[in-house]
């Protein structure tokens, strides 16, 4: 794929939605063991009504920031506002009225996405959240000569990202409490982050 | 996973449980959109409103404390986890008034996003609201950055404090101000026998060993770090005491006002016995214990164990804290 048109974009974000739901309790499981076990729960609300949100939209724009409304309306907790707030960032990031992406484009997006998120949510790489599955994410999209080596690119990093995360010492969200306790974990957030990609 | 609860569909619980408070306080709370509790009789608009969002599963807080002279609204949202932005956005809208609206914020980190996003928009329409976040946990250590503190259950006296001064008429500056400096004179630790599970998926949190305790539990079970042997009531309240006061500066003289809130499995008459200890600790270094609660305010499901809350009173705290309320949970102090 070298541009991403709406069609597309639907497509992933079914096949998301269906990864996430598959992976529900098994992301829950990971979150018991520093968290309260619901983090399967939170995505899956979250991906699932951005999907539908996204399935009546009729351009980019509008409805990319459409399914981070529905993401953040339709789920609870900090998942509910680091995706909407990633997701309506991003859509600020798209031109009105483009009708394709390309992989420039739409890395520009998701770090205009990733600036309108941290505006809200504190973290950063190293602190255990789903920020270092997103980051390395977002910065491996840079430089992509097309969309599918874009998103390529981003599993990867994304996938390298939360594997990082088991020998980390959370700093933020309920885990931080549980400090050396959550080194040997894997972050659930950031987990759900690179299935995503 | 066994879990031996009167629950029915997990997904409706929190619905359900609201619902359930509605019904038997229908004098004094209604539900409205789903999960804010509001008071079945309004404050007049020209009155400072005094909301609060925040999970389930903790009850009676924080919808319990909706009434005359404490909250005029709660935003709930799923068990142990924050209403989403829009939620507590809908909720701003609702009691927009010149007069403002006081937000008060647990420190945990989704309550707090979701306050931030609903606030930044709520501003953008001209809604007039402050907010005050309660962060007043000590098991981060004495000298933790208010960041890395979590807001326990000295929210409901400060929510007291807050709500009484609305009440009677202040300005959202002063309201603001009363809280604030409440705010900096409470202090809490936690402790905990046995861990919980999450209602919804039946997920144990935190599990103690059958001989061990740990201070600084936090109130989804998160640890804290301070896990020992089993202490006796009047040990464990000692330590407890020693490391709030200092936090607080307690001296001689002072006043302190003490909550000992049950967290679900200790019984009333463990905390009338930490209560008493608490009382000695006080008298030890000269301080008054003025007033107090033994009471289940803000729970963990069936943890055993309890918060300990310590307030330092000053002439205008105490008056606000002792002023009546007729919020359904609020039982213990008023004429």
């Amino acid at each position: 794929m070298q541009n991403l048109n709406l069609e597309s974009l639907k497509k992933m974000f079914a096949l998301a939605a269906s990864t996430i739901s598959e992976n529900e309790a098994e992301l829950c499981r990971l979150d018991a063991a520093c968290g309260d076990g619901d983090h399967g729960v939170a995505i899956k609300g979250a991906l699932c009504a951005a999907h539908e949100a996204l399935q009546s939209a009729a351009d980019l724009k509008n409805g990319i920031c459409d399914a981070g409304f529905a993401a953040m309306s339709n789920s609870n907790g900090s998942t509910s506002s680091i995706y909407g707030s990633l997701l309506m960032g991003v859509s600020d990031g798209v031109k009105d009225g483009a009708e394709s992406l390309s992989a420039e484009e739409l890395a520009s997006a998701f770090q205009a996405g990733l600036d309108s998120m941290r505006a809200t949510v504190k973290g950063d790489v190293g602190d255990k959240t789903v920020f270092d599955a997103l980051i390395p994410a977002i910065e491996a999209m840079r430089g992509a000569n097309s969309v599918s080596e874009l998103f390529e690119r981003a599993a990867a990093a994304a996938k390298k990202g939360a594997e990082s995360t088991r020998n980390l010492r959370a700093r933020f969200g309920r885990a931080h409490n549980l400090a050396e306790k959550s080194v040997g974990t894997l972050d659930p957030g950031a987990v759900s982050n690179a299935m995503i990609f | 996973m066994k879990m031996k609860k009167f629950i029915n569909n997990p997904e409706n619980l929190a619905v359900e449980l609201l619902e359930g408070m509605a019904a038997a306080y229908a004098d004094k709370i209604k539900l409205e959109d789903g999960k804010i509790v509001a008071r079945a009789k309004p404050k007049a608009q020209d009155k400072v409103a005094v909301i609060t969002l925040g999970g389930a599963g903790h009850e009676p807080a924080l919808s319990g404390f909706v009434g005359e002279g404490m909250l005029d609204a709660s935003v709930v949202g799923d068990i142990f986890a924050a209403p989403n932005a829009p939620a507590v956005l809908n909720a701003l809208r609702k009691f927009k008034r010149d007069a403002g609206i006081l937000l008060v914020v647990l420190n945990h980190a989704g309550d707090v996003m979701s306050s931030n996003m609903a606030m930044k928009m709520a501003q953008r329409e001209g809604i007039k609201v402050k907010p005050v976040l309660v962060a007043e946990d000590i098991s981060a250590g004495l000298d933790a950055p208010k960041a890395d503190r979590r807001g326990l259950a000295g929210c409901i006296p400060l929510i007291k404090v807050a709500g009484a001064a609305a009440e009677e008429g202040k300005s959202l500056d002063e309201v603001c101000r009363i809280a604030e400096s409440f705010n900096s004179k409470i202090a809490t630790l936690a402790v905990a026998m046995t861990g919980c599970t999450h209602p919804q998926n039946g997920t144990p949190i935190s599990e103690l060993a059958d001989d061990e305790m740990e201070i600084g539990m936090g109130q989804h079970g998160e640890g804290g770090g301070g896990r020992t042997k089993i202490l006796t009531a009047d040990e464990t309240a000692k330590t407890m005491f020693k490391n709030l006061a200092k936090a607080l500066g307690v001296k001689s003289g002072d006043r302190l006002f003490v909550i000992i809130n049950g967290t679900g499995a200790s019984s009333p008459m463990e905390l009338a016995v930490v209560f008493r200890a608490v009382k000695k600790c006080a008298e030890e270094i000269g301080a008054a214990v003025a007033g107090g609660i033994i009471d289940e305010l803000l729970t963990v499901q069936e943890m055993a164990g309890y918060q300990m809350i310590l307030c330092v009173l000053d002439a205008e705290s105490e008056k606000y804290l002792k002023a009546k309320s007729n919020a359904p949970y609020w039982t213990c102090l008023g004429e």
